[in-house]
């Protein structure tokens, strides 16, 4: 059985492997051998589910090695992948630990993401990665990304939802890594402007903030977005995390 | 008298047996969980076996020199000190292997705080009733056998005698060394071997698992993880355990030797002490000991008996304070009756027959206050720990520098007490009250080991509950039981710091008292004069000593720590299974290693502090020694109070942070926190303890043996 992954975080890729997701993700955050140890978030793909890759090439490849192993990875495309995936062909989004836990999350209907707040913080992720201030929802920054109608657009994106700590009290931070350590003061004021300037709708804080990602902080949840859609995958709370994989939320630092 | 000794020791005695199988019959629990803690059990059986062996070889030679040189009875009386404290540290070390599933399980069966509390409690109560059990069935069978029997403890015998050697001392005071000193070389063994041990495999495993691969703490992936476990129970139980039998038996006995040099001071200067007051000066503390002992029995029982709260620390003091407040009304009563009826102005006493007995309670007050002094600059709820956590925020150097600040600055309150104790206790009882000082502060000791070994039990526990993935709820519980274990291992640190030094203190006038022996005539006064350049010489090297010997430990934790550092990475390197859960790490070869490294590193600094009093004393003589004592014994109290608070502060500044402040886990604070936590570590676990012991295994050591370098040391021989 081949199974197909869009790596969304570190690097945007579309991988055939032989390995089911979690030992996928497993051999992608510590290798085989080199002993590495990384985050990274990947989704799963259903295949065929566009003409832009060689779906033909992982087959042909993808097969286990004479001593019988199973195939760690055949990588398919780089760069400019997300963009021909349509979203109903993205399945599981995991987020992987750089010890090789991962944590599972089904994708949602938007609708449930519930309301947002007079602004929020979006990480980009793929296939750039900024971040971003805005005072829209959701489904409107990435309506405002995609549509094309500005200088900077995407044919698709995924960003995540960040949650704001209050930065008047940065010592009952609560377990956010190392997102907020620094430029905070920069931070503080793309806000004033957010909310003080008229017509200002969003603003990038910082072209390279994904380094200092980390699950910690991810809010609501992570959304995929293309022209006119929109899918939700929704970050479990820590009672909830507790629950379904409290070792993965060690792992992640959350607890 | 005996059958007071006798009941206070089989109750101690026979109530640790009964929680010891009470803890025993327990459940613990499924077979992963068995299987890890079969692990810690087999690592520190091999630990301490390893280590006695060593020991046994030292202890032998030791004995045979002392009833050559000293007489048959020090060496014997060595060989039970050392039976007595290796008891106590093997039964310690047997019931926490046994007792960190069973409260793994409770906490896995009951869901309770409080439940498991008791368990863990049960555990550490053991070892806090073997340790003051042992200490004084020891000290009873050498007052019925060398006092009674032999009547080492009569008037007559209380003189001075020279042996074959020419070498002269008072029997008594001799007999009842020899037992200290046994004490003292298990304890110098178990507190050094084992803070090597417990940090070499604590760093090993923080700084490759946690650091290197991102694994978190307790993680069966990790191949140090066992190790880490197994140190808590080397170090923290064993060695903590022996420590304070030390620290017990040590306060004891100088008291012992004082009363039985005032008699024979007294006689000599024309102002003799009643015979009959001066054998009741020589069992007092021991009887003294008994009441606490068995105030603690009833202390523990307190918290045994009854249903507990979810408020582990609320729960462990009331432990504590029903036992202080019992050992302090009982002690009171029993001393207006034991005194009651003699001239007790002739030890010296100024407040009539209570007198030793409000010099104890100095001590206990004392005690309870560099308590919660260490409390005050090791905890986050306090601000010297919070300033550490913030200073985080602005980079490792500043966590480095502010730790260094709060460690140095909580050097002085202690010490200030330490003084006010002195002064208050030789006020109105002179060196004797000193010595009682001392005794007061370790006489309820049953009951500060036993909340002191609570804590590596729930350490041990938790670990446990990580490495057999058990419930959150379960994690949460043993995690909240061993937050509290630091606060408590904190305040016992500072109570073996304070009464290491006030025991080291009364030691040090014995050891005068002793170099003066047979020459103390009419003008005799109990003097250290520093501006004899010999003393002044000697308390200078006296005070470098500390250093060196800490310096000599921090290596040896180092030297360790990198062979488990390299170890650790090996294995993932060779074995990429073990991350991805497919392969078991190989625990037995972290044990090898840090079983192999600390009782390699352990070697020399424990020759430093039994050989140094006598390398001095037989080249430079006795006026050289005694300021080599009192430079070792200020600078180390200076030392371990400053190692052990900077060290505990930047622990839980760590602590503090990975509770969600400033960024929590994994922010840039927290590596800063972290950086402090690793180099404090060795400080606080190893150095700090270790430097309690130095400063009275060479009280002991010179007091035994300064009547034979008086007499033969270079300088006089020559002439110098």
């Amino acid at each position: 059985m081949i199974y197909y992954y869009l790596t969304i975080y570190p690097m945007e890729a579309l991988v055939a492997s032989q390995l089911e997701p979690k030992k996928f993700a497993s051999y992608m955050a510590l290798g085989s051998r080199k002993g590495s140890a990384e985050q990274l978030a990947f989704m799963t793909v259903t295949p065929d589910c566009s003409n832009s890759f060689d779906w033909k090439h992982a087959i042909e490849h993808c097969k286990p090695h004479p001593d019988g192993k199973l195939k760690n990875s055949v990588y398919l495309s780089i760069y400019r992948v997300l963009e021909h995936i349509p979203l109903e062909a993205l399945g599981t989004c995991y987020l992987v630990t750089k010890d090789g836990l991962s944590l599972p999350i089904e994708k949602m209907d938007y609708a449930k993401c519930g309301n947002s707040e007079p602004f929020s913080l979006y990480q980009e992720i793929c296939p750039v990665s900024p971040l971003t201030i805005s005072s829209l929802k959701p489904v409107e920054f990435a309506e405002y990304i995609i549509n094309g109608s500005g200088k900077i657009s995407l044919p698709a994106i995924i960003f995540a939802d960040i949650g704001i700590i209050d930065f008047d009290d940065m010592e009952n931070s609560g377990n956010v890594g190392g997102f907020y350590d620094h430029n905070t003061e920069h931070l503080k004021e793309c806000i004033s402007e957010i909310q003080e300037r008229d017509g200002k709708k969003t603003k990038i804080v910082d072209r390279s903030y994904a380094s200092r990602f980390s699950y910690q902080v991810i809010g609501k949840g992570i959304f995929a977005a293309r022209e006119n859609e929109i899918v939700y995958y929704p970050m479990p709370g820590r009672e909830e995390l507790k629950k379904i994989d409290y070792d993965w939320g060690r792992s992640a630092l959350i607890f | 008298m005996f059958g007071f000794i006798s009941i206070a020791v089989i109750a101690a005695l026979g109530f640790a047996a009964f929680n010891y199988f009470a803890v025993k019959k327990m459940d613990n629990g499924n077979e992963q969980m068995i299987e890890i803690a079969g692990a810690i059990e087999d690592g520190s059986k091999a630990f301490i076996r390893y280590e006695y062996k060593i020991i046994a070889i030292v202890a032998f030679a030791i004995a045979i020199l002392l009833s050559l040189v000293v007489s048959w009875h020090t060496a014997v009386t060595f060989i039970l000190g050392a039976v007595m404290s290796a008891s106590a540290g093997w039964i310690g070390m047997k019931i926490a292997t046994l007792a960190n599933v069973r409260v793994t399980n409770t906490a896995k069966e009951t869901r309770s705080i409080g439940a498991t509390l008791k368990v863990a409690f049960r555990g550490g109560s053991v070892m806090g009733l073997c340790v003051g059990g042992f200490a004084l069935l020891g000290l009873g069978i050498i007052y019925f056998v060398f006092g009674k029997v032999l009547g080492q403890t009569s008037p007559e015998q209380l003189q001075i005698h020279t042996n074959w050697l020419g070498i002269a001392d008072i029997p008594f005071t001799m007999t009842v060394s020899g037992y200290a000193l046994g004490c003292s070389i298990i304890a110098m063994f178990n507190r050094v071997g084992g803070g090597i041990y417990t940090k070499a495999a604590d760093m090993g495993a923080d700084l490759v698992g946690k650091t290197e691969a991102g694994i978190p703490e307790d993680d069966p992936r990790n191949p140090a993880t066992i190790a880490d476990n197994v140190g808590d129970n080397v170090g923290d139980v064993a060695g903590l355990g022996a420590d304070l039998l030390e620290s017990f038996v040590g306060a004891i006995i100088s008291s012992v030797v004082l009363a039985a040099y005032m008699f024979y001071t007294g006689n000599k200067i024309g102002s003799p002490l009643d015979s009959e007051l001066v054998v009741k000066l020589i069992y007092f503390p021991v009887l003294f000991a008994s009441i606490g002992l068995i105030s603690s029995i009833i202390g523990v029982f307190t918290l045994i008996a009854r249903k507990v709260s979810a408020h582990p620390h609320r729960e462990l003091n009331i432990a504590t304070w029903v036992s202080a407040s019992l050992t302090l009304i009982l002690t009171g009563i029993f001393t207006w009756y034991y005194f009651k009826g003699s001239d007790v102005a002739q030890a010296g006493f100024k407040a009539g027959v209570f007198s030793p007995w409000i010099a104890a309670i100095m001590g206990i007050v004392s005690g309870i206050i560099i308590g919660q002094l260490a409390e005050y600059y090791t905890s986050y709820d306090f601000k010297p720990t919070g300033k550490i956590a913030e200073a985080s925020c602005e980079g490792t150097a500043l966590t480095i520098t502010q730790g260094l600040a709060a460690g140095m600055t909580s050097v002085f309150a202690p010490v200030v007490m330490l003084a006010v104790a002195i002064i208050a206790a030789n006020a109105v009882a002179g060196l004797y009250g000193v010595a009682m000082a001392a005794v007061g502060m370790l006489s309820f000791v049953a009951a500060t080991v036993s909340v002191d070994t609570y804590g590596p039990i729930a350490d041990n526990a938790g670990g446990i509950s990580e490495m057999a993935k058990l419930d959150p709820e379960v994690r949460e519980i043993t995690d909240k039981l061993d937050s509290v274990g630091n606060t408590t291992a904190a305040i016992g640190k500072g109570f073996a710091i304070g009464s290491a030094a006030l025991a080291a203190l009364s030691l040090f006038a014995s050891f005068l008292y002793a170099q003066k022996g047979a020459n103390i005539d009419e003008g005799f006064s109990l003097v250290l004069n520093m501006i004899n350049t010999m003393t002044l010489a000697g308390a200078l090297v006296g005070a470098a000593l500390p250093y060196l010997f800490s310096g000599i430990l921090i290596e040896a934790v180092a030297k360790a720590a990198r062979s488990m550092v390299q170890e650790v990475r090996r294995q993932f390197k060779e074995m990429p299974g073990i991350l991805t859960g497919e392969e078991k790490p190989d625990y037995k070869t972290c044990i090898e290693i840090s079983t192999k490294g600390s009782i390699r590193e352990m070697v020399l600094p424990a020759l430093i502090s039994v050989s140094m009093p006598l390398i001095c004393g037989f080249i430079f003589g006795a006026d050289f020694v005694g300021g080599l004592l009192i430079g070792t014994t200020l600078s180390s109290i200076m030392l371990a109070l400053f190692t052990a608070n900077s060290g505990g502060a930047w622990d839980n500044a760590k602590k503090y942070v990975e509770q969600g402040h400033y960024g929590g886990k994994g922010s840039d604070i927290h590596k800063a926190a972290v950086v402090g936590d690793t180099v404090g570590d060795p400080l606080k676990d190893t150095v700090g303890p270790s430097l309690d012991i130095l400063i009275k295994i060479m009280a002991v050591v010179s007091l035994i043996s300064v009547s034979i370098f008086g007499k033969y040391n270079l300088f006089s021989i020559f002439g110098w």
